[in-house]
């Protein structure tokens, strides 16, 4: 009887041996000598073998992060930056299978296949996380736009995911300032700015228009 | 940024270009500036690009060195002026480099304490809570490629020193950048400016290479631990790695808050000789120097020593320039003139293809320069308060950088570091108003 963890095993040795899937689970089950029956009580195609270690990689790290005794001294812009390196330490154990899943996935626009397992937890964390950055006022509350934050955090887990494939430096360390640089700007953004203040006073003016005609503008 | 609005910055800068911003703060503040300017270059470039996508990179490398120099040259503080003049037009550029990598880090945004975390990781396959007893996440100061922070290890303060990711690259693509333009700034060529940049260009990268700073740094402070009045920190290789240097904590005062202190005549001769001595013990006995007399590389302690707190700039010096160098100041060759051509010959100050004119011609400026430098070795010992003798290196440095005979690229590379030394060390004995004695470790030129 084999487990999913056999499975999980013999199936990544093949794609990254073979650098594509097995032609088919009836190809695949017979070079494992298991039956068809316990490859489906796990797995209901290739593609939720993929899914499932890519899940199963981000579970990790948050799991993973959450544990350090720092933690809670952690600012919510920390604790993205801490995410992401943590992860990227996590994906190197699986750094061919990582590129092997991505690089075989077609449209570059919308979420990859393989990580559809992935966005609802990442977002739960972000939104975990945002939500406390709000409460603590480290990020400005804005109207619609802060619905909107884990979007924005979305998009550079796929920007610094992509980064790091394609990343020759040693040590991975361009990927460092990717994510140093990019987690920054971003909660900058979030942050309250100048931009907020010049919002409000163009509220303020549209809302004293009268007044600003007398004056002559 | 608009482009009025760098108009108006840009004339606001040569109003007053006379005020030199001389604290760090108002330094780093300085170069903030430029990175903001440099980063609305970007801007600027990528908006146009949008609609031009024909635009090429030179519009945007022209904007950025030009804000780049544009704040050099406002940087020329005292210590660095006297320095850069003497060092040559030439050089000018190459020590803008030099200051401009040491002090333009400070504009880098502190490391994120899950970087600091993710750093150890990398080195150590630990965290810095695993390793030190306690480890402070917050630094407490920055060097000048990194930042350093504060922990305790088995009841002793330590500092660690963490570099910043990609400084390494960042150096190399940036001396690309300005070299288009420093050729035509200068008049060079580029293969004339070249070997200078590559020098300047080989001690920077030196400096971020941590492993190479940590064995020296043990080397060094093994070989001068006999020098009166200065000590040195412990350091711990097996707690240090690419990015991370480990040393003992050293308490003391800046130089800068040293001097707030009131410090008595005796106690600046004393600390002034530690200098001294550090620098020509390691020029003429090591033959290789810690290249970079900034005033934030010491300390002093609170028993009044010197403490010397970073390697990561290290000149050597080869026989080829020690010798032709040294002996123009500690022998009798300056006063014989065939001797004296002969070694700036040797020096490539004067060419073999040069009239008998601009020989006469170099003979005689170099000849004031190196009188200049020389000065206080003349006696047996030197009172660097007095401002005359600085006085006179600035008329001849404002002389000589009017001269277009100082266009052309002229003297061996190994000035650009020597004369940073050798002046910074006067620069800061000015300061310290301190009088040494100058015959402690004299040139050793008897081959």
């Amino acid at each position: 009887m084999a487990t999913a963890q056999q499975i999980r095993k013999a199936y990544l040795d093949y794609v990254l041996t073979n650098n594509e899937k097995p032609k088919s689970v009836y190809v695949f089950v017979k070079k494992l000598k298991i039956t068809e029956a316990d490859f489906y009580q796990f797995f209901s195609s290739f593609e939720s073998i993929e899914k499932t270690i890519w899940f199963e990689l981000t579970f990790e790290t948050i799991t993973k992060i959450k544990e350090q005794e720092v933690w809670l001294q952690y600012t919510a812009r920390e604790k993205m930056l801490s995410f992401f390196y943590s992860y990227l330490e996590n994906l190197k154990n699986e750094r061919s299978f990582v590129i092997y899943s991505l690089k075989n996935q077609r449209g570059k626009f919308s979420t990859p296949d393989v990580l559809t397992g992935v966005k609802p937890i990442f977002e739960n964390f972000a939104q975990e996380i945002i939500e406390e950055g709000l409460d603590s006022g480290e990020l400005a509350e804005r109207r619609f736009l802060s619905k909107r934050y884990k979007d924005a955090l979305w998009i550079q887990f796929a920007f610094i995911v992509n980064f790091w494939i394609n990343d020759d430096s040693e040590g991975f360390e361009k990927s460092d300032e990717a994510i140093e640089k990019g987690i920054n700007v971003t909660f900058d953004l979030f942050q309250h700015s100048p931009i907020d203040n010049l919002l409000e006073y163009g509220k303020f003016l549209s809302r004293n228009g009268k007044f600003a005609e007398k004056m002559g503008f | 940024m608009g482009s009025l609005q760098k108009k108006w910055a840009f004339k606001y800068h040569m109003k007053t270009q006379k005020s030199i911003p001389t604290t760090k703060v108002e330094r780093s503040a300085k170069f903030v500036k430029t990175g903001i300017q440099i980063g609305g270059n970007y801007i600027k470039h990528y908006s146009k690009k949008l609609f031009n996508p024909e635009m090429d990179r030179e519009q945007l490398n022209e904007d950025n060195a030009t804000d780049i120099y544009k704040s050099l040259s406002e940087l020329k503080g005292s210590a660095l002026k006297i320095a850069q003049m003497l060092s040559m037009d030439k050089n000018i550029l190459p020590k803008s480099y030099v200051d401009k990598f040491t002090q333009s880090q400070y504009n880098a945004p502190p490391l994120s304490g899950p970087l600091i975390v993710r750093t150890f990781t990398k080195n150590f396959g630990k965290t810095p809570e695993n390793i030190f007893d306690s480890f402070n996440l917050s630094s407490s100061n920055a060097a000048s490629i990194g930042q350093v922070h504060q922990a305790m290890l088995n009841g002793k303060k330590l500092a660690i020193k963490i570099q910043y990711p990609g400084v390494g690259d960042s150096i190399s693509s940036d001396l690309k950048l300005v070299k288009p333009f420093a050729f035509r700034l200068l008049g060079m060529s580029e293969r004339e400016l070249n070997i200078y940049i590559k020098e300047v260009e080989e001690r920077l990268l030196e400096e971020t290479d941590y492993e190479l700073e940590v064995k020296r740094s043990i080397e060094f402070s093994e070989a001068c631990k006999n020098l009166d009045h200065v000590v040195f920190p412990k350091y711990y290789p097996e707690l240090s790695g690419k990015r991370i240097i480990t040393m003992d904590w050293i308490d003391g005062l800046h130089l800068k808050e040293f001097l707030q202190t009131n410090p008595s005549q005796d106690l600046r001769n004393k600390i002034g000789q530690a200098l001294w001595d550090f620098y020509n013990f390691q020029q003429h006995e090591l033959r290789a120097v810690h290249a970079d007399p900034h005033p934030g590389n010491f300390m002093i302690t609170p028993d009044e020593n010197l403490g010397v707190i970073d390697f990561g700039c290290i000149k050597e010096m080869p026989d080829d320039f020690y010798y032709p160098f040294f002996s123009l100041i500690s022998t009798d060759v300056i006063h014989d003139k065939n001797k004296t051509i002969d070694a700036f010959r040797k020096l490539d100050m004067i060419h073999a293809d040069d009239s008998p004119e601009q020989i006469e011609f170099y003979y005689k400026s170099y000849k004031e320069m190196i009188s200049l430098f020389a000065k206080p070795y003349t006696s047996k010992s030197f009172d660097f308060s007095k401002p005359d003798f600085f006085e006179q290196l600035y008329i001849y440095g404002e002389k000589i950088s009017k001269m277009p005979e100082f266009k052309q690229a002229r003297g061996v590379k190994h000035f650009i570091y020597v004369n940073r030394t050798n002046f910074g060390l006067y620069t800061i004995l000015h300061e310290l108003k301190a009088t040494v004695k100058t015959d402690t470790f004299k040139p050793n030129v008897t081959a």
